[in-house]
């Protein structure tokens, strides 16, 4: 399934959405240093804010990334058969009936004919 | 083959990565879509033009197209001028022409300038066995595996050549080797299991019997080993070595697959109303 532009969509906006909370929590940082207060925990609204990207951008990602793969080690094989398994192309050879079925090899062949009878 | 010819390119570029993919052999077809449709469009393909053209250079050596296959090499060593990999193209070139002494030169000047590459050494077999010496393509593949060990190829290649020898025993052992290097493979252990029930014997069939029970359990749909499980076991209980309690373990197995292979051909033909499938099966049978 390719991935429609409605996931792309939503996958840039948890992005977007995660920068700013990333953002906010450092201005958060930033604004209990100038006020000189102890840092005890992040506010609840950038917490929320954080957690529920990161579940958009899942839901994102697993749309774009692809198809899953079956998890079954065998899953791959189910579908080939030994015609093409065996099929080796480093050692194929050409001395078959292809050939035959070419103009050029007739050629050849009368060629040596007529050699072999002059 | 008529609606070859009127796909687009980008349909052909696809096929023909499913083919390669694959390893199909379909060198007919994959000349009529070059000519019909990839050679204009070579520079589309970008990346992977230069595959195209070395697939479609090996299509054309099977139907001796030479004209075809001389423009491939050529527009790769434009590309690569010092590869070895496009200097074998003109060994294989020689090879299709059947001049096989030229091409072995070739291939030792290939060996000589690279000792490891292996590419060259398999192309020296195939010529012994194109030659139809399988006797000496065998001792020189095991001299091969002796430094290449873990090239699955050249086992299953090797298997192939004692099978043609009927050295069942042999070809037995490279295929345990194929098995070791993919064990999830049904395909593997269904071969292992036809190159033992061809063996015969009660042993062999027993455990031939054995392999084609773990490809079925790889593989459900491997409809050639569910046959083997009904030969095999049906063979077993007919043997005079076999003991009561296993036969009749054994006749539950060929009930078992019976039903399962009836259950395959109704999902196919549902009027499927055979009822002979056992006598034509019997005609299948070793005895």
């Amino acid at each position: 399934m390719p991935p429609s532009i409605f996931h792309r969509l939503i996958l840039t906006a948890g992005f977007l959405s995660l920068f700013h909370a990333a953002y906010s929590a450092a201005q958060h940082r930033s604004y209990l240093r100038l006020n000189e207060l102890e840092f005890t925990s992040l506010p609840l609204d950038i917490l929320i804010q954080g957690v529920t990207s990161l579940f958009v951008v899942m839901y994102g990602v697993l749309y774009i990334a692809g198809d899953f793969k079956e998890i079954k080690a065998s899953a791959e094989l189910e579908n080939k058969t030994w015609e093409t398994y065996r099929n080796i192309p480093s050692f194929y050879t050409f001395n078959h009936r292809g050939k035959a079925f070419s103009p050029q090899y007739v050629q050849m062949n009368s060629k040596l004919q007529i050699e072999e009878i002059e | 083959m008529n609606d070859l010819s009127n796909l687009s390119w980008s349909e052909a570029r696809d096929l023909l990565r499913t083919w390669r993919d694959d390893n199909d052999r379909r060198s007919e077809e994959v000349l009529q879509l070059w000519k019909s449709v990839l050679e204009y469009n070579l520079n589309k393909l970008g990346g992977e033009k230069f595959s195209v053209l070395e697939q479609v250079c090996l299509a054309a050596l099977d139907c001796y197209q030479i004209p075809t296959v001389d423009y491939c090499i050529k527009q790769l060593s434009n590309e690569f001028p010092s590869s070895l990999r496009v200097k074998k193209y003109y060994a294989m070139r020689l090879e299709a022409q059947e001049c096989y002494d030229d091409a072995l030169t070739v291939l030792d000047s290939l060996i000589k300038k690279d000792e490891t590459n292996n590419a060259p050494r398999k192309r020296k077999i195939s010529i012994l066995r194109a030659q139809g010496k399988n006797v000496e393509a065998i001792k020189e593949l095991t001299e091969y595996l002796k430094i290449f060990m873990s090239d699955i190829e050249g086992w299953q290649e090797l298997s192939d050549l004692y099978i043609a020898e009927q050295d069942y025993n042999k070809a037995a052992f490279c295929v345990e080797e194929l098995i070791l290097h993919n064990p999830h493979n049904h395909l593997l252990h269904q071969r292992y299991a036809d190159i033992r029930y061809t063996q015969g014997g009660y042993d062999n069939v027993e455990l031939a019997r054995g392999y084609y029970c773990q490809a079925l359990k790889l593989n459900q749909n491997n409809l050639r080993a569910l046959y083997g499980v009904y030969l095999t076991s049906s063979s077993i209980a007919a043997s005079p070595k076999c003991t009561a309690q296993k036969k009749k373990e054994m006749l539950k197995l060929v009930d078992w697959a019976l039903l399962e292979i009836k259950k395959r051909y109704s999902v196919v033909k549902d009027t499927f109303t055979d009822n002979n499938i056992e006598e034509r099966l019997s005609v299948l049978q070793i005895s």
